[in-house]
């Protein structure tokens, strides 16, 4: 090629990358900046009854007003999948939203790297204009070291579902303790109903739900009031030995070790699970005919006679990359005043943390969520119990191999209570530091 | 001539090594994803190789890549051999028997969750009726192990039919022709003429489709998640829960580079193989 034009083709291709560069540049910085003036992002995650609530969330973030100078929002919906990329990879390069829902234990790891701004500021706030009505023990579970990681807005919580027409069918009473429930759980048996419906698959955190409600209803759980592991101890092996005791009886499912959602949520809807714990809208999965012969039972007492449950606080967070920290309490305060339409309209089924929506009529009228709030809510824990506080390793914890492997073993009834929990602690010790 | 290059080489290094280079940094930290960490040196590959958990995944991922190698190889192969010569439809059955390979994994594992995973699913109430008992083809570990083992080599061989009915087509008619003349019978034909003849790319396929095995993340997780109890859990799968369910990225990476280390091995092994047929 001859050099002169070599030299020139060499120099047009250099203007043109440098031009390129430059243009991009200019219009993602100008992109940013006309964005940052006009509006803060906020990232929710797919709720409840999914593209009906998203667009219901859609829509009310639509008729947010910002009062004075505060920025107004726009509503991006993100999946579920892979939702701990997206926030980590947002993270990492500060693309974070200034608000966003999330995980139960994602804000608490955030606000450990200093990622999050604390809610205490907007909690001030709410508990100025006395409007500070959270359910109790809700608020408190968001408190860490470093101030409050998130705003509740609704949570996940499990109780004991009973099909009653199965109940009847077995010629039993609901129970109210551990030796009941064995008892329940074998005549449910005899008429080929599963006593203790769960799913133990690697890919559903469920029967790690069940597990660690049972472990609470004992007064155990994964760690100590210190906050660290503590997987072996009493309680938690005579949980373990009831569920052995379970499994031996044929009252779990030995087939529930692979069990996805969806395998447990169809045997629940043909009448093979008649037992089992389940979140408060269980019975949303079903055709409307059925619904009633769905009930939430009172928790039942441990031998020691403890209660418990495991719940999931469903986070809002405030991201330091906001544009505008004041704009985003402000949103945040004025969502947290307005998301009662998701229970008007159906598409949450959580249960509400806020007493004015939990006293809304239409959810006066659920007896199950009103049992579920009245009885089950108040010795909810998350699954940090015993710990004072969540922690952002939870996040490892919750839906980790290691929580899957422990269910699949007790599924299997091959192992001792006590080995299990020592293979689990051994586990868990690699990734909660 | 250098600066015509620039742009590929730029891009090369963006999208390749930047990636690997970072992930080996990892790989000698103890971070998350949203931080590198502390320096470790090789603690993660220690620990890695220490861990019983490492080495059952290491077990797992060679039963299910020899099976899904040599297993799909062989219904491929016998398919291709008897789809070799013309009859009416051949054609329609063959896209028939490319459907596992065409049809996604997503469709294909719930598919296959929904023959086996319930006892009220199809297969285990056809061993039940076969006299078999209770199988439980997803929640017994060897059961587990069984299945996917099955359902990779049920995905792999239409590849595997294709790359030999490719190869069969390469060999002259004339030559069978003379072995048959000669008095060879069927089996001698494919002892000494077919499998000589298709052994470039029998080796290519092996190479490839251990490849696959190696790193096929979908085909396992989506169907067993690696359960129950770590039966099902191959290094692929390990490396992932390590990275984005437990959160210990340097551990996971460390685990890949492992992989890597393995499948360069065993392709230099095959290729060696594969250039000794071809001077024979």
């Amino acid at each position: 090629m001859d050099d002169t034009i070599a030299s020139r083709l060499k120099m047009t291709r250099r203007s043109f990358l440098g031009t390129s560069a430059a243009a991009a540049a200019t219009v993602a910085l100008g992109q940013n900046a006309a964005f940052a003036a006009e509006e803060i992002k906020f990232w929710d995650m797919v709720w409840g009854t999914g593209a009906s609530y998203t667009a219901a969330a859609r829509e009310l973030v639509g008729s947010y007003q910002p009062a004075g100078d505060n920025l107004g929002v726009r509503y991006q919906s993100i999946p579920w999948a892979n939702w701990y990329q997206t926030f980590t990879s947002a993270a990492a390069s500060r693309t974070t939203p200034a608000v966003s829902s999330g995980a139960a234990f994602l804000p608490f790891y955030f606000i450990e790297k200093g990622v999050i701004a604390p809610a205490d500021d907007l909690i001030a706030s709410i508990d100025k204009a006395g409007t500070n009505d959270f359910l109790p023990g809700v608020l408190d579970a968001m408190k860490t070291d470093l101030g409050y990681a998130a705003m509740p807005w609704s949570m996940d919580l499990r109780v004991i579902w009973v099909r009653k027409s199965l109940l009847e069918k077995a010629g039993v009473e609901a129970p109210t303790d551990w030796q009941s429930f064995i008892k329940v759980g074998e005549a449910l048996k005899k008429i080929d109903v599963v006593g203790l419906g769960l799913a133990g698959g690697s890919t559903t955190t469920d029967g790690q739900h069940t597990v660690s409600a049972l472990l609470i209803n004992n007064g155990g759980g994964l760690f100590a009031k210190d906050g660290t592991l503590d997987c072996v101890n009493d309680r938690n092996i005579e949980t373990l030995d009831f569920l052995n005791e379970l499994v031996r009886k044929g009252i779990i499912d030995p087939y529930a070790a692979s069990y996805t959602s969806d395998n447990v949520t169809r045997d629940w809807l043909s009448g093979r699970i008649g037992m089992g714990f389940g979140q408060t809208g269980l019975d949303k999965n079903f055709p409307a005919e059925q619904q009633p012969d769905l009930a939430v039972i009172s928790p039942i007492k441990s031998p020691r006679g403890d209660t418990g449950t495991v719940y999931y606080i469903n986070p809002l967070m405030m991201f330091k990359t906001t544009a505008s920290q004041a704009s985003s309490e402000a949103f945040l305060g004025w969502y947290l005043d307005n998301m009662k339409i998701f229970w008007e309209k159906g598409v949450a089924i959580d249960v509400p943390v806020r007493k004015s929506i939990a006293d809304l009529p239409i959810l006066k009228q659920n007896a199950n969520l009103q049992k579920s709030i009245a009885e089950w809510q108040p010795i909810g824990k998350t699954i940090g119990a015993q710990a004072p506080h969540p922690f952002g390793a939870l996040n490892a914890v919750d839906g980790g191999g290691a929580g899957a492997a422990f269910i699949q073993q007790i599924i299997e009834g091959k192992t001792g209570s006590k080995q299990i929990l020592e293979t689990l602690q051994a586990a868990l010790e690699k990734i909660v530091k | 001539m250098t600066g015509l290059a620039l742009p590929a080489i730029v891009l090369m290094v963006v999208v390749n090594a930047y990636p690997v280079v970072f992930a080996g940094i990892q790989a000698v930290h103890d971070g998350d994803l949203l931080g590198l960490g502390n320096f470790v040196g090789f603690a993660n590959f220690q620990d890695a190789l220490t861990d019983p958990l490492f080495w059952r995944s290491a077990r797992f991922t060679v039963i299910f890549s020899l099976c899904g190698v040599f297993g799909s190889w062989m219904i491929g192969f016998a398919l291709a051999l008897m789809l070799k010569p013309s009859f009416p439809g051949k054609n329609l059955f063959k896209i028939l028997l490319l459907l596992p390979w065409i049809v996604p994994i997503v469709v294909s594992s719930m598919s296959w969750n929904w023959l086996t995973a319930t006892p009220g699913s199809l297969l285990p109430m056809l061993a039940a009726d076969l006299g078999f008992g209770r199988v439980m083809f997803l929640a017994d570990p060897t059961m587990a192990m069984i299945t996917v083992c099955i359902f990779k080599i049920w995905i792999s061989y239409p590849f595997m039919m294709m790359m030999m009915s490719a190869a069969l087509e390469g060999i002259e008619p004339n030559v069978n022709e003379a072995a048959r003349v000669d008095g060879a019978n069927a089996r001698q034909r494919l002892r000494y003429i077919v499998l000589p003849m298709t052994a470039r790319s029998t080796y290519i396929s092996w190479i490839l489709m251990a490849m696959f095995s190696v790193n096929d993340f979908a085909t396992i997780f989506l169907l067993t998640g690696g359960g129950p109890v770590n039966s099902t859990t191959s290094l692929i799968v390990l490396a992932y829960r390590s990275v984005f369910q437990d959160f210990r990225p340097g551990f996971g990476v460390a685990i890949s580079f492992l992989m890597t280390a393995a499948l360069v091995t065993m392709s230099v092994i095959l290729l060696r193989q594969m250039r000794k047929a071809n001077m024979q």
